[in-house]
């Protein structure tokens, strides 16, 4: 069955190859009667890869350990919740699950109105540029990296999944990043290809028929990077949200340049311009999908999470090369001729565009940062790296910009002028008034930059939504300004949980008192106890401000049975809308001492509310799309509301 | 004409904005940027070099002792390719959960001045992450 089931991701390789070639030949001579035959073909091979995926599964779920990828990451104690989503645990798994999803993602565009208006010279370039995507991913499931490996004699018992991946929020981190890539690729190689075709005005227009795919990716991806965030924080005991490890830089630059095509794009739907540039944004958007991959997969970098290379590093590094120079090929040889000039840069078009600026800025810059031990190689004989100051330095200053952008936005005209004067001013106000405050209380300027625009965009949403009726009733423009909060909140969550945290590290006997701040800690009891399939110690500490009583804290430390001399932090918090405090019990020692992380966060919560209202808040802008509209008045999305 | 202003404006935009983020990013890779070496390149580079660097390398199976008078570790860290190659690495502070001998690890921090002998001091211990993916990274 699993050699079948290897067969199956053959047979779609070469279905994949083939009708690529068939979309290209039909090109060539400018006839499509084969059209129907390739569609069919891509419901074929995504058929092909359900029943493989389905064959992977049933192998998980049933401790069929002759499969190596089964046996390497669960084990007969694994709970059968965790044995089904170790379909992603290893880079086999996770490489056929991406694949699946971007298969499925085509079949449901595929039926979709959009596609069907389509031209049909749109659709063979659109064919040919997405069955290429497949093939490249059924090669490597295929070559290098085979779910279906087997191992014989089979062993009795497999190696069990990670602990840090049996926790709900981990477990499901990895697939919403892969969503999120996944969704890329159809409006990628829709914008490539109606560049190709020549499609623009005979058509629909790429950006707004693959939107739903575009805005349901850059959803999942957020989700997947904000989960990460969170897990960092809670499950890794780490007690930060972000470190600018290698690995979660790669998920960033997708994210940043997906979020300046959101950007760039409502200029185009809305104003008729930047057509090149869209296109050139979304094919990168896909691409970096893929360097994200590269990234994480190749071992180019150091980084704390060792995947390991696994074989494809090189033809990934070789498909971003290749698919970059088509781009870039695409984009310098395509022209539209009645592109419209941009307004002023006084103008809401001219403050979106330098948004889109920063973004790109900022994924260059994370790039190169990231890649710079292989670059600096090129001249220093020895390689060097970036510490994560260098990227607070950096990358902080140009986020505070993009809140402050964000407040002045909204009140500009599309054209130019200010919308409302006396708005303005209080929104301008409450960002002078914030940042001063902050300033004179710990002198910090990027922090203090930070909560000012991050106050004035609250407010100014809050005006916004309060004062101007239309923006309440367009669903579009309500996600917009509801993402829009949520960057907001986490803008104010990091520019005070950052710098004004309070940790300490101490090792103290029982009965005694850490002093963090205005709260005392005591720890008071050690307990011992038993959960699912590991044993734990348990700290108590009676925390209380001031004098009052504010809570409890538990930190654990946990032993799996399977991961024997392997102890797991699991941190404890109270939860605090301003200051949280959080706990990590890192060791005790034979007298009862217990070795302590503990922290005061203050806003930190405000960082995942944020994060969460972003990525609930674009479910809006989907709905929208459903009207029976013409797709030319329905994305407002991300653009900074609806101006009559 | 207004078509042109605004264009300009643009330009002196665009410039103004890259002056500032090229001065940021000359300032953070001026004073932010270290040595990122294996232990068998930390070794071969004089010791004056070597003031603030990161290190990857192995947890050597001898010579694991943790500190007495608080949280902390001292051990041997090998080259990842040559076990022969050795550093005597000293980490004061919270030694993660998955710090163990065999492990690839990572230290920043940086060698005292003096004497052959010296210990590195590691400001940061990290050790890779899942264990379970460096057994695939074997195979591969």
């Amino acid at each position: 069955m699993h050699l079948s089931a290897y067969l199956l991701l053959v047979a779609s390789l070469l279905f994949a190859l083939f009708f690529a070639g068939a979309a290209a030949a039909q090109l060539w001579q400018g006839r499509s009667t084969a059209l129907p035959w390739i569609e069919k073909a891509h419901l074929m091979l995504t058929g092909f890869m359900t029943l493989s995926s389905v064959v992977l599964l049933h192998a998980l779920v049933n401790f069929d350990f002759s499969l190596v990828y089964v046996a390497s990451y669960t084990d007969r104690a694994l709970p059968l919740f965790y044995r089904m989503t170790a379909f992603w645990a290893g880079q086999a798994g996770s490489m056929l699950f991406w694949a699946w999803c971007v298969a499925l993602f085509g079949v449901i565009f595929a039926v979709t109105n959009g596609y069907r208006d389509l031209s049909p010279q749109t659709k063979l370039w659109y064919w040919l540029f997405f069955l290429a995507v497949m093939a490249f991913f059924l090669l490597i499931l295929t070559a290098w990296s085979n779910p279906f490996l087997t191992a014989a004699p089979a062993p009795a018992d497999g190696n069990g999944l990670n602990p840090l991946l049996q926790n709900p929020g981990m477990i499901f981190h990895p697939p919403l990043l892969f969503l999120g890539y996944g969704g890329f690729a159809i409006p990628g190689c829709l914008a490539l290809a109606q560049a190709m075709s020549n499609g623009y005005g005979r058509e629909g227009a790429w950006a707004g028929i693959s939107r739903p795919f575009t805005l349901t990716a850059w959803l999942f991806l957020t989700a997947g990077i904000v989960l990460g965030g969170w897990w960092s924080y809670m499950e890794l005991g780490w007690g930060g949200y972000w470190a600018w490890d290698p690995v979660e830089n790669a998920s960033l630059i997708p994210w940043l340049v997906s979020t300046a095509f959101l950007h760039t794009s409502v200029i185009e739907s809305r104003r008729g311009k930047l057509h090149r540039v869209n296109i050139l944004l979304m094919a990168l958007t896909t691409i970096s999908a893929f360097f994200a991959t590269y990234l994480v997969r190749s071992g180019v970098v150091d980084s704390l999470h060792a995947f390991g290379d696994g074989g494809v590093g090189r033809p990934l590094l070789i498909f971003i090369l290749a698919s970059t120079a088509l781009t870039v090929a695409v984009t310098l040889i395509w022209r539209k001729d009645d592109a419209k000039p941009l307004s002023g840069i006084d103008s809401r078009e001219g403050f979106l565009v330098l948004v889109a600026w920063v973004l790109l800025a900022l994924s260059a810059i994370i790039l190169v940062a990231t890649m710079w031990p292989v670059f600096s190689k090129f001249w220093v004989e020895k390689p060097m790296g970036l510490e994560p100051a260098f990227y607070n330095r950096v990358c902080l200053p140009l986020f505070a910009g993009i809140a402050v952008l964000l407040s002045i936005c909204p009140w500009l005209g599309w054209k130019g002028g200010v919308r409302s004067m006396p708005k303005l001013l209080a929104v301008l106000g409450v960002m002078a008034a914030v940042t001063a405050m902050t300033w004179y209380t710990y002198r910090m300027p990027m922090a203090a930059l930070g909560a000012g625009a991050g106050a004035a965009c609250v407010a100014g949403i809050i005006i916004l939504l309060t004062t101007e009726a239309h923006v309440r009733r367009n669903n579009a423009s309500l996600a917009a300004h509801g993402v829009h909060l949520g960057l907001a909140l986490m803008v104010l969550g990091v520019a005070f949980s950052g710098p004004y945290k309070l940790e300490q590290e101490v090792e103290i006997p029982r009965d005694t008192t850490v002093k963090l701040g205005k709260y005392d800690l005591r720890y008071v009891n050690l307990y011992e106890g038993e959960g699912a399939g590991y044993i734990f110690i348990e700290a108590e500490l009676n925390v209380t401000r001031e004098g009052a009583p504010v809570g409890v804290l538990s930190p654990q430390r946990r032993l799996y049975a399977k991961f024997d001399r392997q102890a797991y932090a699991e941190a404890a918090t109270i939860f605090g809308l301003g200051d949280e405090l959080y706990a990590t019990l890192l060791g005790v020692d034979s007298s009862g001492a217990a070795t302590l992380k503990v922290s005061v966060n203050p806003l930190v919560n405000w960082v995942w509310i944020g994060g969460t209202l972003m990525c609930i808040a674009p479910f809006l802008g989907l709905g929208g799309l459903r009207r029976p509209s013409s797709s030319r008045d329905e994305d407002g999305d991300t653009g900074d509301g609806q101006e009559a | 004409m207004s078509k042109k202003n605004g264009k300009s404006l643009y330009l002196v935009a665009l410039a103004l904005f890259l002056g500032g983020v090229g001065y940021l990013v000359f300032s953070g890779f001026s004073q932010n940027s270290v040595y990122f070496l294996n232990v068998s390149e930390a070794l071969a580079m004089p010791s004056d070099k070597l003031q603030s660097i990161r290190m990857f390398g192995t947890v050597a199976p001898e010579g694991i002792a943790r500190l007495d008078d608080g949280p902390g570790v001292r051990f041997l860290l090998e080259d990842k390719d040559n076990p022969g190659q050795t550093v005597r690495v000293m980490y004061r502070g919270a030694v993660p959960d998955t710090f163990k001998e065999g492990v690839e690890v990572i230290v920043e921090g940086g060698m005292p001045q003096g004497g052959a002998a010296a210990e590195f001091r590691a400001k940061t211990l990290m050790t890779k992450c899942p264990s379970k993916y460096e057994k695939e990274n074997r195979k591969g």
